[in-house]
């Protein structure tokens, strides 16, 4: 085991490095193009045995990745942004295909206005898509959680995005320990299915008739609900062979008493904790729920921590526009029907606007201000 | 190549029980191409006639590994396969994308041109039936000077995009046109990409007599008088060197063209303008 200083997009690479990828496709987007080029460049240096298919666009970029994992290759792409909503129509055909890709997703916000600032619109608008969408909170985790994706997406044959935000983390470095080869690749086998293969012929992806579509449908709903179990599982295997447990679904911190929960995803969860601590200092019983995986969404765990809580504040670094949080919108259906604590959401930190413990704190004191009105939806640091 | 028919597999590995209609030119130019690309051979049929036609819930008219894929990337998806053939070892294996002129030319340029680019190790054919057949006969790039479509009846008033000639400008080592009319000439030429290493372009004419306005036993036949008329020439680049693959016997083209009812309102004027293309093309005299 070493450790190394590395930033969210080499933590990618060498994911894809310890997890022996045979091919790699991708188009070069900011900010997530140093992963593609240290992935690049292990390849040249002859550190991996990896086929690079170099695609004119990132249309073509999943679909290479795509058609690899059909021939029955371990396979990976990056991207981000415009990048991911130019792929939305391979998106959706992988995962109606049942096929293992793995898509590390460097969050940026979404033109227009042109930016290249993060935020998570660009996932969120891939939330029907059948990816299955992990959210990674630091460095370590994204290295982790890429290999841990692999495992998820061989095992139940849906494919996974793995979401780090832009420049907060694919370009800021920390301390990632690099696992070891061996225990990698103890922990990460890998069964080859072809789908295309001469020596078994069949057709793939014949036109389909009512009577058969819903059918497939049901099937992959169903795989995303065997997720829910197998996200954790792959969690704490992970954790019994390195040491480190992301929480599978989502992670409950400080959450035991809590009155009041802080429910986000992704960088802002660290600056969360750093919240929840100063609150816990004032004594005040606030905790907090980083949501690890959006697709699937942990409705029927995330009940289990909420029942017992009075207030709740979300964090969406997204906007769903007519509707508000994409997050804030699942935390209440959750909810509904179960019980009823009084769920406040902000929309923050679109575009790069900074959020930090600061700010966090803030939205926490806010929803307990506003709790003799209606719950919302509110624009937060405009 | 021996041009004796008993030299050929007798089985078809695509055909028996495809959806096409009577006398489909894309089904034809797909049972020839198979003839020579054998049994080790994966297909993928971005979205047109030849992937409906392919296959429909549990059954398929291919006896190799087919893929029908989204419209615009059968190149890409192919050059993914090929990749991961390689990186498993397998060598022994045609990658085809196989695209009408929709997929090909139009909406499938995009990933074409990469992958042309790129050198990738896959044969694309176009299977050109010079108009979007599969939505029911709209224009396209590939859709000739003044042929009348579903959304241009009155005739389309622009030039045919040369395909060819553009495949050729990508450096690609392997470039042919085909017609299913000839399919000697189309067999060989299949068989010389399946030997290519790295990109080759492969462009048929394959009538369809919906959208041609001919009779349904006439698909054959219409594409022979393209060939002889010297509008669809059939040629070869290999390496960067041109070689016409068939000697037209030059019939007017008017006997090409109103044979069609596509081109039925044509006036003299456009079919002597066509005419005189082609005896421009080929450094001929002006005829009749």
């Amino acid at each position: 085991m070493s450790a190394l200083l590395l930033t969210g997009n080499e933590a990618v690479a060498y994911a894809a490095k310890l997890a022996k990828i045979e091919v790699l496709a991708y188009y070069p987007i900011t900010p997530a193009f140093p992963a593609m080029e240290k992935i690049s460049k292990f390849i040249e240096d002859g550190e991996m045995k990896t086929q690079f298919v170099r695609a004119e666009c990132d249309h073509s970029a999943l679909a290479a990745a795509l058609g690899a994992a059909l021939a029955g290759s371990r396979t990976l792409t990056v991207t981000n942004s415009q990048g991911l909503l130019y792929m939305t129509e391979v998106v959706y055909h992988t995962a109606g295909l049942r096929q293992p890709v793995v898509m590390a997703v460097a969050n940026r916000a979404v033109s227009a206005p042109h930016s290249r600032f993060p935020e998570h619109g660009d996932a969120i608008s891939q939330d029907a898509s059948g990816w299955i969408q992990l959210f990674c909170e630091n460095n370590q985790e994204v290295l982790d959680t890429t290999l841990q994706a692999f495992k998820i997406a061989e095992t139940c044959r849906l494919p996974v995005m793995v979401n780090y935000e832009g420049y907060i983390q694919s370009h800021t470095q920390e301390e990632v320990e690099i696992p070891e080869q061996a225990k990698v690749d103890a922990f990460l086998p890998f069964t080859r299915i072809a789908a295309l293969d001469v020596d078994n012929p069949q057709g793939v992806n014949t036109v389909t008739s009512p009577e058969f579509y819903m059918d497939y449908k049901y099937r992959q709903d169903e795989a995303m609900q065997q997720a829910l179990a197998l996200i954790p599982e792959v969690a704490a295997a992970f954790g019994r062979e390195f040491g480190r447990d992301w929480g599978g679904l989502l992670e409950a911190y400080r959450m035991a008493d809590a009155e009041h929960a802080f429910i986000a995803m992704g960088s802002a969860v660290g600056d969360a904790r750093a919240a929840i601590d100063a609150l816990r200092a004032a004594g005040r019983k606030a905790g907090l729920i980083k949501v690890r995986s959006f697709r699937p969404f942990p409705a029927a765990a995330l009940r289990g921590l909420l029942k017992p809580v009075k207030l709740v504040t979300v964090l969406d670094k997204d906007i769903v526009f007519g509707a508000g949080g994409a997050l804030a919108s699942q935390v209440k259906a959750a909810l509904y029907g179960f019980c009823a604590p009084y769920v406040h959401s902000y929309i923050a930190g679109l575009g790069g606007r900074d959020v930090g413990a600061r700010e966090i704190r803030r939205m926490i004191e806010l929803t307990e201000e506003r709790a003799d009105q209606p719950a919302a939806c509110e624009w937060f640091g405009l | 190549m021996t041009r004796d028919i008993r030299s050929l597999p007798q089985d078809d590995l695509f055909g028996p029980g495809n959806a096409g209609c009577r006398g489909c030119g894309a089904a034809i130019a797909g049972r020839q191409a198979m003839k020579v690309l054998g049994p080790r051979t994966i297909v993928t049929i971005p979205a047109s006639c030849m992937a409906t036609l392919s296959g429909s819930n549990q059954r398929t008219a291919w006896k190799v590994p087919f893929y029908h894929t989204l419209f615009e990337i059968a190149p890409a998806v192919s050059a993914g396969i090929r990749a991961a053939l390689t990186a498993q070892g397998i060598k022994d294996v045609n990658v085809v994308s196989w695209a009408g002129d929709a997929g090909t030319a139009d909406i499938g340029f995009q990933s074409l041109s990469g992958a042309a680019e790129r050198d990738d190790d896959i044969i694309h054919v176009c299977y050109d039936n010079e108009m979007y057949m599969n939505t029911g006969g709209q224009s396209g790039s590939q859709t000739p000077l003044y042929a009348a479509t579903s959304n241009q009846q009155k005739g389309k008033q622009t030039r045919k995009k040369d395909m060819l000639a553009i495949m050729a400008a990508h450096g690609a080592g392997y470039v042919a046109s085909a017609a299913i009319s000839h399919p000697w000439d189309l067999m060989e030429k299949l068989k010389k990409a399946a030997a290519w290493r790295g990109f080759s372009y492969i462009h048929i004419l394959a009538p369809c007599h919906r959208g041609w306005g001919i009779p349904a036993d006439q698909t054959v036949a219409v594409a022979r008088k393209a060939v002889e008329c010297g509008l669809w020439e059939l040629y070869e680049i290999e390496n960067g060197e041109r070689r016409r693959t068939h000697a037209p016997s030059f019939i007017p083209v008017a006997e090409y063209l109103l044979a069609q009812s596509r081109f039925k309102h044509l006036t003299a004027g456009q079919i002597e303008e066509l005419q005189a293309a082609v005896n421009r093309h080929y450094g001929r005299k002006e005829v009749k």
